[in-house]
């Protein structure tokens, strides 16, 4: 019951030269072509448009340029070029002598890649630092404490003792949390009125925000906002958002709450007038353990993974979470949910 | 007089041949700026980003970078003073290779003021900066490089409208700098900003403010360039309608205030 292949239109055979022309210009990277006296042969759609902003397209130019003279007298060569962004963008070009002495260049967006390596090697040390950094504290003070006999100290040293035995617990409570909402197994998909997830999400979060007083105000309208979906993890996201908030928020500077809806989605807006996030840390907040502070302050107590808890829910909604932020003035965090269209 | 005219247009093929070879060396040249200004350009993101992360290395590399800007630079100059001397052009052509003499110097300066930005930040290093003083300096870079992208589109585009439009976003810059050295004063009446960061800081703002009006003068220039109108009409002609009332021609004096 196979047919027969469908001979394709004779411009897409790739022995014409427009063949070969249509079939650069769909790949996804820059290709240039030259001939062995260095004159252009050819150039793909991509290659004329790959950088985004013009003085990236020029720096770009410059490279292939330098790297396609190499490749004509026979060598091959690549080369990286970072460009500073924001956002930053990685790029690769790579020349190669042809066979009839002329020279093909190739220029690939790697940021992805680069992205990639960065969040796995960055992840393996932040990991390591949050679960052995408590451990080891504790047992640097059970050391001390064993031959103090002054009764003040050692009520100090355990007391820093239960701080972080309490961080490691939180650490890995959290952990498992994101292991089970990950897995997504046990969830429990029913009719939930997201201002009532808001509601619950506030409550848990004011004892904390009246100690460090910053005013909370909600904004939601109840029976209009119905989403299928776990009850439980949407509160927690919610929370670590409302949370999140209030950490870096000010005396005095409100957080506001908003749980907006359209045709088709429920959303929950969380926006705090705050330090903000730096342009360069927006893509990554979201990692597991990552923090815009690189010298990993504790001072606000966060375990790193409160996004990432976020994040997972969302995905697990069918929905996803966004930020707005700049920095010194504020953050706002968009967790977007698909609504259920039911009685209105 | 069949070989007169023989004669005529063998010439003009010759000339042909010259002019196409001159507006070669013309178009190289244009070409080169535009490369040594997408290199600063470059430049502007990442000093931000060397002063906002407290990057040394990244601050060396900018300081090293800025040696080989200034050699293409002088490079450049000298190609195009072999074109004054050896093709001695005439009207837009002139206009071009003296406009691009000028344009060198603004790239030049933009990418010491970037370095200036590095050594700011090489002082200040170690000191946590206030947010609301982080994003101000984030936004005045992003302007900054905004002017200068603006700057260089023109130039490629010959475009005079888009480079007059440079003016109007250079109001933004200024008045985020003024917004800054707002922000430092806040922060030191706040305790929370030792007086030699602040005043580092106040500097650096001026470096952004400064490469800012650099694009501004490269706008001018592009102006210049397609339309023939001169920068200096700003205030230059103000000048001149004031010293035509007292009818004082020839060297500009300070007028004595006892008079």
């Amino acid at each position: 019951m196979i047919s027969a292949p469908v001979v394709a239109d004779p411009v897409l055979m790739p022995d014409s030269e427009a063949g070969v022309r249509l079939l650069l210009d769909a790949l996804p990277m820059g290709v240039v072509v030259l001939l062995p006296d260095g004159q252009e042969r050819f150039r793909n759609t991509v290659a004329m448009s790959i950088a985004g902003a013009r003085h990236a397209d020029v720096l770009i130019e410059v490279a292939a340029e330098r790297l396609l003279n190499v490749a004509l007298r026979g060598f091959e060569s690549r080369e990286q070029i970072q460009l500073a962004g924001p956002p930053q963008r990685v790029l690769e070009v790579r020349a190669i002598p042809l066979a009839d002495g002329g020279a093909i260049a190739i220029i690939d967006d790697v940021t992805d890649r680069w992205r990639i390596d960065q969040v796995r090697t960055d992840f393996v040390a932040n990991v390591s630092h949050e679960l052995k950094t408590p451990v080891g504290a504790i047992s640097v003070l059970a050391e001390t404490i064993e031959g103090e006999s002054d009764d003040e100290l050692v009520l100090r040293l355990t007391g820093r003792m239960v701080i972080e035995a309490q961080r490691m617990s939180r650490t890995i409570d959290e952990l498992l949390e994101l292991s089970r909402i990950e897995l997504g197994g046990e969830m429990l998909l029913v009719d939930i009125d997201m201002a009532d997830v808001a509601a619950e999400a506030i409550e848990r979060v004011a004892p904390m925000a009246m100690r460090s007083g910053v005013p909370l105000n909600i904004d939601s309208k109840k029976g209009t906002s119905i989403v299928s979906g776990d009850f439980f993890q949407l509160v927690s996201a919610v929370k670590n958002l409302v949370e999140n908030a209030v950490k870096y928020s000010d005396q005095t500077h409100q957080v506001d709450v908003r749980v907006l809806t359209t045709d088709t989605t429920v959303s929950v807006e969380v926006e705090d007038r705050g330090i903000g996030i730096p342009a360069d840390s927006i893509d990554r907040i979201f990692e597991r353990f990552y923090r815009v502070d690189r010298a990993r302050n504790r001072a606000t107590g966060g375990t790193g993974l409160g996004l990432s808890i976020v994040r997972h829910v969302a995905t697990n909604h069918g929905g996803e979470v966004n930020v707005r932020s700049r920095e010194g003035e504020g953050s706002t965090f968009i967790l977007q949910i698909p609504r259920v269209l039911g009685p209105q | 007089m069949v070989e007169s005219l023989a004669s005529i247009y063998l010439i003009g093929g010759i000339m042909d041949e010259l002019r196409k070879g001159f507006h070669l060396q013309l178009d190289g040249v244009r070409t080169e700026l535009v490369r040594l200004a997408a290199s600063v350009i470059e430049a502007i993101p990442r000093a931000t980003a060397v002063i906002l992360n407290g990057d040394l290395e990244g601050a060396d590399a900018l300081i090293r970078f800025d040696d080989e800007i200034d050699s293409l630079s002088l490079e450049l100059e000298e190609r195009c003073y072999q074109i004054l001397a050896l093709q001695a052009p005439v009207a837009g052509d002139l206009r071009q290779v003296v406009s691009v003499v000028k344009m060198i110097a603004e790239i030049e300066r933009s990418a010491d003021l970037a370095v200036n930005i590095c050594k700011a930040a090489r002082r200040i290093y170690g000191h946590d900066l206030d947010p609301r003083l982080r994003g101000l300096i984030a936004r005045m870079g992003e302007q900054a490089e905004q002017l200068w992208e603006s700057a260089l589109e023109s130039f490629e585009e010959n475009d005079a409208a888009k480079a007059a439009a440079i003016d109007d976003m250079d109001s933004y810059l200024d008045s985020l700098q003024r917004e800054f050295v707002q922000a430092i004063l806040e922060c030191h009446s706040e305790n929370s900003i030792d007086l030699q960061v602040a005043i580092q800081l106040a500097v650096v703002a001026r470096f952004y403010e400064r490469i800012g009006d650099h694009a501004v003068n490269i706008g001018d220039r592009v102006r210049y360039l397609v339309t023939g109108w001169l920068p200096e009409h700003k205030g230059a002609a103000r000048f001149r309608q004031k010293s035509g009332e007292d009818d004082t021609d020839g060297i500009p004096f300070f007028p004595n205030k006892e008079s």
